[in-house]
């Protein structure tokens, strides 16, 4: 398994949500689990979210909602990532997502909905089971990565 | 299959016999509080031997208040029961509120949305999205209007929670409306939030930075000052710092320290602290560890007494009650296993009670999943309502009070508040450790911190790291869905409003507005003017923001159109 360099991922929140503590919590622990995050920060909307995975060349988008905004930008996001030709680029969704809308998040496109609450192994499991063929070394597993997880978050 | 008589099979079969006879004889893998501290089995009268009674602990309402406020507790006045409200347009927060009035909640208390703590009109591009997502915006003195339709402001006590700056646009809102209907404010009831230097870790800094924080919250505090006697003219949110993952010892500190920096802004502006610091009030977290959580606030109460009366010289005893709202944990709750967190919210609601809490909001049990439905609403209302009249815990005031084990926890938290504010002291205090980041750091790390505990399984959460389950396909009382509908109408009425005012007085007003930022006087009687005007939030903001040299919006997109 030559795989030349890491996992790449854009960790992004999406519009005016601020609640950031989780998707940071992630984006460090992933990091840790030995993938290279680039986390975009807040107020990001989907061209700009779609287009630093462009220029990364990122292996995963992951956009946290805890707002209630998911049905409003994911639609946006699946469409500038399908017109941007990411079609190999897995869409993660996590926060404050109610289970009813988890199959219409698949729907529109969405791969997987971690949930707050949900730990680490299984995100990292569900990356490396996943994520487009790199061609690349594959995360070491036996060295049980530090875990990571979506949090749940209360609103401010 | 085994059935009939023998009742149904219950699937011994499956029973996995030496994992029952583990769990017979489990017991608590750690000893440690919530916060990581360390406690003895048990505790004896050597632990409280050191201590002089009336002068450490003392009567309840008594100096230094470790006991509570109040002599008589809550045979005086049942804490007031507040749920916070707030979604879709002013007129659909409007119907919750008369929702919960109608089953005996006792404080009114409405949430801004994101787009207006922003300052942000529903209008705006960047709001038209997600206005009404998480509260309610009120983009102009119309709104505030539907909002508090039919409601006797005298009579009520309205918390409004509006945290960033634009508290004062609020603040201005409710005072326009409220003369408008021809009730004199000196005798308004209620409190505002407008702690808007904490506001800056919830996500809100474009909105926050730090001397307009400063500036704006305190001509708040000092127009209710002046004005508004009886107004809780702000409600430092040490709860949102602690939803950041701090421990117990950390939010009593870091919200301390930013209530330092408006009463030291406060005394610069020539108010005596006997005339201002009794209206003073914290917003506290309750998290899951019941008696640290109660420690935490009988050191709270000790420290904040001692602190006025020593640091700041207040002769008033008002002046040296710690006066607090609970919020429930938001963050302790989990959507794995929903119903669970009913009870870990009650549990919560628990300690705040026996800690003497003045006011208090429990978690909806669906906090973790979507904004709180009709039912989970009503449900956090009930859980305050059994505690109150059914429970007996409104009897006798400070009833752990005494308790070897609590007076020692007291003084444990105590002692760890005191370090950190030493620390803060040191780098120069809160202000200083908000320029360099190094609350920054601290949030993040401790952040990062408890979710390896979680993963370790150093910390245990049902559903969550123990006692797992099939993730959940539906929400059990059913989901909140925002009335889109209503907001859109809403931006729809923004537009119509800002299209039809009287451009002469709105620029008069707004020139005003201008002028006072920039001479540095008392902000909140040239906003009352604008807001009557019919200036909206994102205007009033704006102005003030471009003349103490900050962009117009904060989200830079819009120009400022009085130019």
């Amino acid at each position: 398994m030559g795989r030349s360099r890491k996992i790449k991922a854009i960790l992004s929140k999406v519009g005016l949500d601020g609640h950031d503590r989780g998707v940071k919590v992630v984006a460090h622990l992933m990091r840790e689990a030995g993938m290279e995050v680039v986390y975009l920060g807040m107020y990001q909307m989907p061209e700009g979210i779609v287009q630093a995975a462009l220029e990364e060349d990122a292996d995963i988008i992951g956009v946290s909602y805890l707002s209630g905004e998911h049905l409003v930008y994911t639609p946006l996001l699946v469409e500038e990532m399908k017109k941007k030709g990411l079609s190999d680029v897995l869409l993660l969704v996590g926060g404050v997502i109610p289970p009813e809308d988890i199959p219409a998040l698949k729907r529109m496109g969405v791969h997987e909905v971690f949930v707050a609450g949900t730990l680490t192994q299984k995100i990292v499991r569900y990356i490396n089971e996943n994520v487009r063929e790199l061609g690349r070394d594959s995360l070491v597993l036996e060295q049980r990565p530090e875990p990571l997880a979506s949090s749940s978050d209360a609103l401010c | 299959m085994n059935t009939g008589a023998q009742g149904p099979d219950i699937g011994t079969a499956c029973v996995d016999w030496d994992e029952y006879l583990k769990a017979y004889y489990e017991k608590p893998t750690s000893t440690r509080t919530w916060s990581g501290y360390e406690v003895k089995e048990y505790y004896t009268p050597q632990d409280l031997a050191a201590q002089n009674y009336d002068e450490h602990i003392a009567n309840p309402g008594s100096y230094p208040f470790t006991r509570g406020i109040h002599q008589n507790m809550f045979r005086g006045r049942y804490w007031t029961r507040r749920e916070v409200i707030g979604m879709g347009s002013p007129s659909d927060t409007h119907q919750r509120v008369k929702l919960l009035l109608e089953h005996g909640t006792s404080g009114l208390n409405t949430i801004s949305d994101i787009t207006y703590e922003m300052g942000l009109d529903a209008d705006h591009p960047w709001a038209q999205n997600e206005v009404g997502l998480t509260g309610v915006n009120i983009s102009h003195i119309r709104d505030m209007e539907v909002l508090t339709k039919g409601v006797p402001l005298d009579k009520v006590s309205w918390s409004l929670i509006t945290a960033s700056p634009v508290a004062a646009v609020t603040m201005a809102q409710y005072v326009a409306v409220a003369q408008k209907r021809g009730y004199d404010i000196s005798q308004l009831k209620g409190s505002i939030q407008n702690d808007p230097i904490h506001f800056r870790y919830c996500g809100f800094r474009p909105a926050c930075p730090l001397e307009l924080s400063i500036r704006l919250g305190c001509d708040v505090m000092e127009f209710c000052t002046r004005q508004m006697p009886k107004w809780y003219y702000t409600t430092v949110n040490m709860y949102d710092l602690r939803e950041q993952g701090i421990t117990a010892p950390q939010e009593v500190a870091f919200g301390f320290g930013i209530a330092m920096i408006y009463i030291d802004e406060l005394l610069r502006r020539g108010l005596g602290v006997d005339e201002f610091a009794p209206r003073l009030t914290f917003y506290v977290s309750c998290h899951i560890d019941i008696f640290e959580e109660i420690a935490k606030i009988r050191a709270a109460r000790r420290l904040w007494a001692r602190m006025m009366r020593e640091r700041y010289g207040a002769k008033d005893p008002r002046s040296m009650q710690f006066r607090f709202a609970v919020h429930t944990a938001g963050c302790s709750l989990v959507p794995q296993q929903p119903l669970n967190n009913l009870l870990r919210v009650a549990y919560e609601a628990l300690a705040a009670v026996l800690a003497g809490v003045q006011s208090l909001h429990c978690c909806s049990y669906d906090e973790p999943i979507c904004l709180p439905t009709e039912k989970g609403h009503l449900q956090a209302l009930r859980t305050q309502q059994i505690l109150a009249y059914e429970t007996g815990v409104c009897n006798v005031a400070d009833p752990l009070g005494g308790s070897y084990y609590v007076e020692s926890l007291t003084d444990k938290m105590e002692e760890e508040i005191v370090k950190i504010l030493q620390e803060m002291d040191a780098m120069g205090g809160m202000e200083q450790a908000i320029r360099t980041e190094w609350l920054d750091r601290k949030l993040e790390l401790e952040a990062i911190e408890r979710q390896k505990e979680l993963e370790r399984g150093e910390r245990l959460v049902v559903g969550v790291n123990i006692f797992t389950s099939q993730p959940e396909t539906e929400t059990p009382l059913g989901v909140q869905r925002i009335p889109t509908e209503s907001a859109r109408a809403q931006i729809e009425e923004t537009k119509a409003l800002k299209a039809s005012r009287d451009q002469k007085k709105l620029r008069e007003s707004i020139e005003r507005l201008r002028e006072d930022a920039l001479e540095g006087r008392n902000l909140l009687p040239a906003m009352i003017q604008a807001t009557k005007a019919y200036a909206t939030t994102g205007e009033i903001m704006g102005t003030v923001r471009e003349a103490m040299g900050y962009p117009y919006d904060p989200m830079g997109v819009l120009g400022n159109p009085f130019k």
